[in-house]
């Protein structure tokens, strides 16, 4: 346990150091901000940074294991209803835990003039994530093209911009951060690696990874669906 | 920092980990009943790293909260009182460099995909990628709020791009780029970042929401095409050797 803290040590130094370097920079030349908020900046790095150092010790411990426990089961069971299922659970749970995703959905229910209301949005939103988590899975199992998927996603993001309100825009392009969990991250990635490893004929490099962008996209179109239907 | 809202940081941010890492373990414990059957001692040690990483999550979020939220938002004030747009884009661009490469997500997927691709793939070549692609688009992000310019004429040609960029990269880096560009909005953009984009606008006497808006759908744009744009090098670097043979 010690020696996987001391490990991630330097990692965690690298990844900081710079960011406090140009806060502490900006802080002597543009910004001269009170010392208050600098010490305030010190001691939130120095939270931020032990934070840090036990969350990458975690992921390598447990987190990681969980997703690949969980990914190498899965194919194992040879039923297509349990990988959707887990894809679209997964998917919905982790968006409605994200604190982002009922603020997205309180922004879409003010530009809709309260027709929508708050909560059934952020299901919506949620929904949209899983059900493309659920594709995700399906396409490793099935090997559809990476490229084409995206390629048709895209396009449909692309062509329902042109038909949504304006207001409803900038909440849907942005709406892709609502599936960037710290946790979640590492247990998709793996159950995603996991399933593929299993499943022959795939490689892990060029079929383990899409989900998080595809949990992204779908958000973001449930929200632009949700603009024009307003 | 006034106790009350201390505790009140403290009372949100634990919550907000709880929910994230409540459905993680549900899932998991189901599995453990119903296919998995792992030894105790197995289960002992995921759990424990569950709550290691939880517990390093909370204090995460609550240095970015405590630290850099309210100096993101100082940093704002001071980036919207410069004389010139080109200079916010620099300290933009800085910014989103510095910013990313330190966020815990990104590092996550760049180890991930350095062993799935047993090393041919580097983690520091993907976090170095997405650290460009990031800086670069901030940088436009701080130009759109200094010139006021509507969101749709980025994102629209941007993802156009996109779209033209899919069938010329290597097939392997389209599923990382659209992962990346997940998790480049993680915690630490999205809470300080933001902080500096609001900042700017409202001391450029904008409508903080409405120019604010955008920045982290420019970041989420940003790893698509900077990594789609790495997959074609490599692609185009890998082709003679594949007519040699």
């Amino acid at each position: 346990m010690l020696a996987l803290l001391r490990r991630q040590l330097p990692e965690v130094l690298r990844a900081l150091a710079p960011l406090l370097g140009i806060a502490v920079l900006l802080q002597l030349t543009l910004v001269q901000a009170p010392a208050r908020l600098f010490v305030q900046l010190l001691i939130g790095a120095l939270l931020a940074g032990a934070g840090m150092l036990l969350l990458f010790a975690g992921v390598e411990m447990g987190i990681l294991p969980m997703g690949r426990f969980i990914g190498a089961a899965l194919p194992s069971k040879r039923s297509l209803r349990l990988i959707v299922a887990v894809g679209f659970a997964m998917g919905l749970a982790t968006t409605l835990a994200e604190p982002d995703v009922l603020v997205l959905a309180h922004q879409v229910e003010l530009v809709s003039d309260g027709r929508f209301r708050a909560a059934p949005l952020a299901l919506v939103i949620a929904s949209g994530v899983g059900g493309f988590a659920a594709l995700a899975l399906l396409r490793v199992v099935f090997g559809f093209p990476l490229r084409l998927l995206f390629a048709v996603a895209y396009a449909l993001l692309l062509g329902l911009t042109f038909l949504a309100p304006t207001e409803s825009i900038a909440l849907a392009y942005d709406a892709g951060s609502v599936t960037t969990g710290v946790l979640t991250t590492p247990v998709l990635l793996a159950i995603t690696l996991g399933l593929s490893s299993v499943i022959a004929r795939r490689s892990a490099i060029e079929d383990g990874f899409g989900l998080l962008g595809f949990g992204s996209v779908g958000a973001m179109l449930a929200v632009l669906l949700l603009g024009i239907l307003a | 920092m006034s106790l009350a809202a201390i505790v009140e940081q403290l009372g949100s941010t634990a919550w907000s980990v709880l929910l994230a890492v409540l459905p993680l373990v549900v899932l998991f414990l189901l599995f453990q009943v119903l296919f998995l059957g792992l030894p105790v001692r197995e289960v002992r040690r995921v759990l424990s790293g569950a709550l290691l990483a939880s517990a390093g999550l909370f204090l995460f979020l609550l240095g970015v909260g405590i630290g850099f939220l309210p100096f993101g938002r100082a940093i704002g004030a001071a980036v919207g009182a410069l004389p010139a747009p080109w200079m916010m884009a620099g300290v933009g661009f800085l910014l989103g460099f510095v910013t990313t490469w330190g966020e815990p997500a990104v590092r996550i997927l760049a180890d991930q995909v350095d062993e799935a691709s047993a090393g041919s793939i580097r983690a520091s070549l993907v976090l170095v990628t997405v650290c460009l692609g990031v800086a670069l688009w901030v940088g436009v992000a701080m130009l759109r709020i200094a010139l006021g310019t509507p969101l749709t004429y980025l994102v629209v040609p941007g993802y156009l791009l996109v779209l033209l960029l899919l069938p010329l990269s290597e097939k392997a880096f389209v599923g990382i780029a659209a992962d990346a560009s997940g998790v480049a909005t993680g915690p630490l953009a999205n809470t300080f970042l933001l902080a500096v984009g609001f900042g700017t606008s409202a001391a450029l006497g904008q409508d903080p929401l409405v120019s604010g808006l955008g920045l982290v759908a420019l970041i989420a744009l940003a790893p698509l095409l900077s990594v789609m744009g790495l997959g074609m090098l490599v692609r185009w670097r890998q082709r003679p050797k594949e007519s040699r043979t």
